[in-house]
């Protein structure tokens, strides 16, 4: 059974993301260890809230350094949410910060015809199939965001879209980092399915 | 998706209930385990759960918030949960426990900005409108006040606020149907998007709020509780009655 690493950072309830990842076949543990962080055969951030909040909390801990060197190690990784947000050059709902830079470009306010935040389950397309990305394409998700990834930036990262508006970007992949702007752990059998593909990705190492 | 069935788990003294149009000597327990009834209702592809601290309504004090975080750790999907929420650290402590939206009902009426308060911890909020002949009722529906619901409902347009869950007490756990009246008269007040909670008592009652129509609107969803437990309707089959209206319809329907 492979460790995954919930990087915990002080933003709030991390259980359901825990227990998901558990129910999904893996020994999921919160930690802001670096020892732990090092020896996981994948690490998860999550994030809620606000970006800026979320950064400063993420360099204030100094498990901004330690994801990124996850990342560079190329164990799987995956950013949910603000999470996954965190993990472009930057945000529109907070200028003066910079986020991780692992993906290129930015994160837009969702389109101004819709509702905010995005509160809701949508069905995803799968538009660059990925193995992690398995059986997802057409399944419905739940989504609960006011900012999303700039689909025009890279499109060659973009694995999955929704509908909102506009098309909205929805999941990323750039080799073993992988986002998702809904959430796995709230999304039911489909969030399961999805979980149970990154804790297999897990076990490859 | 649109329109969204909420089943409902109403906690009394740790354990599954439903009322009668709110009376507390009504009470019948239909689950000793609350935690296994949403693990149960997930299972049947529920997109969400409703929980109600029916003690802490009428206490005010987080009598069971220990189970209530069982059920957010148990299941993977968001849980709504309201009941005896009338401060900050109250919608705090139940964010904390892994809860995705608070629903604020007597506290709304008493103190408004409370409201916005929550709001603005960048979570989740909804305003529970309990009525009575479209009369708001406050603290576990035992004070009338002269009120409207639809006034009220009206009031929190930009506080912040997700939603408006409309109960008519006197159809709640009564399964003679929702009040459809009051309901489209909450919708055409109000821009928010309005839960219709109270009477449900069959697929044909679910079929009715879900082609509820004003102002170009449709319901969020539906809070269903007795019915479920009688098995006057089938939680599986509502769902997918859901499903085939929003595929007719197409998935652009923005409250």
């Amino acid at each position: 059974m492979p460790t995954i690493a919930v990087l915990d950072y002080g933003i709030g309830n991390l259980r359901s993301a825990q227990k998901a990842l558990e129910r999904a076949g893996a020994n999921a543990v919160l930690t802001s260890d670096v020892a732990v962080i090092e020896r996981a055969d994948g690490v998860v951030l999550p994030g809620v809230g606000n970006f800026g909040k979320c950064i400063e909390a993420l360099r204030t801990t100094g498990i901004d350094r330690m994801a990124l060197d996850a990342i560079e190690s190329g164990r799987p990784f995956l950013g949910i949410c603000i999470g996954m947000q965190l993990l472009f050059e930057q945000s529109e709902e907070s200028p003066n910060h910079r986020g991780l830079g692992v993906f290129p470009g930015e994160v837009r306010k969702l389109p101004k015809n819709v509702k905010h935040p995005q509160m809701q389950w949508n069905s995803i397309h799968v538009c660059n199939p990925t193995p992690i990305l398995e059986g997802l394409d057409g399944k419905w998700l739940y989504f609960v965001h006011s900012y999303a990834a700039d689909l025009s930036a890279e499109n060659e990262i973009v694995a999955a879209t929704c509908d909102y508006g506009d098309t909205v970007v929805a999941a990323v992949q750039l080799d073993n980092v992988f986002a998702t702007q809904f959430h796995p752990e709230k999304s039911s059998d489909a969030g399961k399915d999805f979980l149970i593909n990154f804790v297999t990705a897990c076990k490859g190492i | 998706m649109g329109f969204v069935i909420y089943p409902a788990i109403d906690i009394v003294n740790g354990k599954c209930v439903r009322l009668h149009q709110g009376d507390y000597d009504q009470e019948k327990i239909y689950n000793e385990d609350p935690v296994s009834q949403a693990i149960q209702f997930a299972s049947e592809g529920a997109q969400w759960i409703h929980v109600v601290d029916l003690d802490a309504a009428r206490t005010g004090n987080p009598e069971n918030r220990k189970i209530i975080s069982r059920i957010a750790s148990a299941v993977s999907i968001p849980v709504q949960t309201g009941g005896g929420v009338r401060s900050i650290d109250s919608a705090k402590a139940l964010f904390d426990s892994g809860v995705e939206r608070v629903v604020v009902g007597t506290a709304a009426v008493e103190n408004p900005t409370l409201i916005e308060d929550i709001a603005s911890l960048e979570h989740r909020v909804a305003v529970g409108l309990d009525g009575r002949k479209g009369l708001i009722a406050t603290r576990g529906w035992k004070d009338a006040t002269s009120i409207q619901v639809a006034e009220l409902a009206r009031q929190f347009e930009d506080s912040g606020v997700d939603a408006v869950i409309v109960t008519e007490i006197e159809r709640d756990g009564t399964l003679l149907g929702p009040d459809v009246s009051g309901l489209k008269k909450v919708l055409t007040t109000t821009h928010l998007e309005v839960i219709a909670s109270g009477g449900v008592g069959s697929l044909d009652d679910v079929e009715t709020l879900l082609n509820l129509k004003a102002e170009n609107r449709i319901l969020g969803g539906v809070i269903i509780g007795k019915s479920l437990y009688e098995r006057r309707v089938d939680l599986v089959s509502a769902i997918k009655v859901c499903e085939q209206f929003h595929e007719s319809k197409g998935n652009h329907e923005i409250h």
